[in-house]
């Protein structure tokens, strides 16, 4: 594993939600005493790598920073200190509901989302039909998408990101997606991406299963520190007995 | 420059989506184009009483006098109030997906730029209509718009960025366009309604009554303007475009953790 290419480098990250809140002017005349500036730490200088290939999973309770280190791989967020190295590889993170423009139909925003990925107009052409195939929403791929219902919403959304894919994939539970025709067809698909052997995935999950029978290797994040990185028996394992 | 690699990057895109608003505008309501001429020309007939009847103005060629200062004023208002949100109205896509904040604010541009070619087009439609002597002065257009596009630019990229820290900035900033819209003449002429010292100093420090009357200057009566104002209103808008880009870059990461 040593002499393997690093396809993702994350060094000592730090994310903090600290002096950032948003204040309104009305408010800061009508209160002369400042208020506490509140400091939450996320991500608490966390370092892992993923050689290419790898699927590594993440596992943690509710709030330890495992979604905001995924955003911050992706690019959305900046860290505080500590770097990210991508190598140079494209990125999409694939959650539920990527951003949609309500008013515009299926089809143009599947154009745009494309487009907003790094793909080219034409890129995203060729691939329009598999990934209207695959969401399998019949008419409604030409309706506006606020007409959308939430389960239709969401494969849309996977559909886009599983049929145009990237070097390294950020998985947020997504695995749990629309109807029980669609599960079965995005975990296979799921299955085939992974199975890639030049695919990076990064998975986070609550689900023991699909971390056992996808991952290579599991990081277990705490309070936003890395407690436990190992095979992903062991770490469930020992998470499991944690949260017992 | 970073700027430039990146407006190349996401210019496709910038386009795309603003050709998709406007054809979503189109398709919501079957009448929604025809509102694009409809707005600025009702309001060009409801100034056009105000300042005719009431405060019985005498300015040549009027109604294109109005309509001039309607379609600079439209385009300018909607970009920079639109700006001060803009972040959180795109939220489902700047949580999920990596966007330079300026392209947010150039596809704004894009789809009021489009209805500001709109309102232009009618605006030369009109000048034939009311006989206006047309002289090669029109040329300065060119500069004006320019520099109204820049400064416009600029202006909502600030909105951008202070408007996802400060709560209230929309209330603060209707009130203050709404001053704007008073002290730039979009229904009188500063120069002859506005007395002595003050027509002066709204000229200098107000560039959108400046430019505006600039505007009306070269199309309708065949004035040269101030090639001096220009330029220094030109500077003006590229400094603080450029201080705005600086600033977005510095800060866009930051914005997800607070919306």
């Amino acid at each position: 594993m040593e002499n393997r290419e690093i396809a993702l480098d994350v060094k000592d990250l730090r994310i903090s939600y600290r002096c950032l809140k948003s204040f309104s002017i009305k408010r800061s005349l009508l209160q002369l005493k400042k208020s506490k500036v509140e400091i939450f730490e996320a991500v608490r200088g966390v370092s892992f790598q993923v050689p290419k290939g790898e699927i590594l999973g993440m596992v943690g309770k509710n709030g330890s920073g495992k979604s905001t280190m995924l955003r911050a791989i992706a690019g959305i967020f900046s860290p505080d200190s500590g770097t990210i190295d991508l190598h140079g590889h494209s990125v999409s993170l694939l959650s539920i509901g990527v951003g949609f423009q309500k008013s515009l139909s299926g089809r143009e925003n599947i154009l745009l989302s494309g487009m907003l990925l790094g793909f080219t107009e034409e890129q995203v052409r060729e691939k329009m039909d598999e990934i209207i195939a695959f969401a399998g929403l019949g008419r409604f791929i030409d309706m506006p998408v606020k007409t959308y219902s939430s389960g239709m919403h969401s494969k849309l959304a996977f559909s886009i990101t599983a049929v145009l894919e990237s070097d390294i994939m950020l998985i947020d539970e997504v695995l749990s997606v629309g109807d029980v025709r669609f599960k079965r067809k995005s975990s296979r698909k799921m299955k085939e991406l992974i199975s890639n052997k030049d695919r990076t995935v990064v998975i986070v999950s609550h689900n023991s299963e699909t971390l056992r029978k996808l991952c290579t290797s599991l990081l277990w994040l705490h309070d936003g520190q890395v407690r436990m990185v190992g095979k992903p028996d062991e770490v469930l394992e020992a998470y499991e007995e944690f949260m017992n | 420059m970073k700027f430039v690699n990146d407006l190349k990057k996401y210019w496709d895109y910038t386009k795309r989506s603003a050709k998709a608003e406007l054809k979503s505008e189109v398709a919501s309501s079957y009448l929604n184009w025809l509102w694009w001429i409809l707005d600025p020309l009702l309001f060009m007939m409801v100034y056009t009483f105000i300042a005719q009847v009431v405060f019985s103005g005498r300015e040549k060629f009027f109604p294109v006098f109005v309509f001039i200062g309607l379609t600079m004023w439209n385009f300018f208002n909607k970009i920079v109030i639109g700006s001060v949100k803009i972040v959180r109205n795109n939220s489902a896509i700047v949580s999920k997906v990596y966007v330079p904040k300026f392209i947010l604010v150039i596809q704004k541009m894009l789809v009021n730029g489009f209805k500001f070619v709109m309102s232009f087009i009618l605006m030369v439609i009109m000048m034939f209509f009311f006989r206006v002597p047309i002289t090669w002065k029109i040329l300065y257009m060119i500069p004006i718009v320019l520099i109204l596009w820049i400064l416009t630019f600029g202006i909502s990229n600030l909105m951008l960025h202070f408007g996802v820290f400060v709560e209230d900035l929309r209330n603060v900033m209707t009130v203050l366009l709404k001053l704007t819209f008073y002290m730039s003449g979009i229904f009188y002429s500063i120069p002859k309604r506005v007395p002595a010292p003050y027509d002066e100093f709204l000229m200098r420090v107000n560039p959108i009554a400046f430019l505006l009357n600039s505007a009306r200057g070269c199309m309708l009566y065949g004035e040269a303007p101030s090639v001096q104002m220009l330029l220094f209103w030109g500077v003006f808008g590229l400094v603080v475009s450029c201080v705005s880009i600086k600033i977005l870059y510095k800060y866009e990461n930051s914005y997800v953790k607070v919306i």
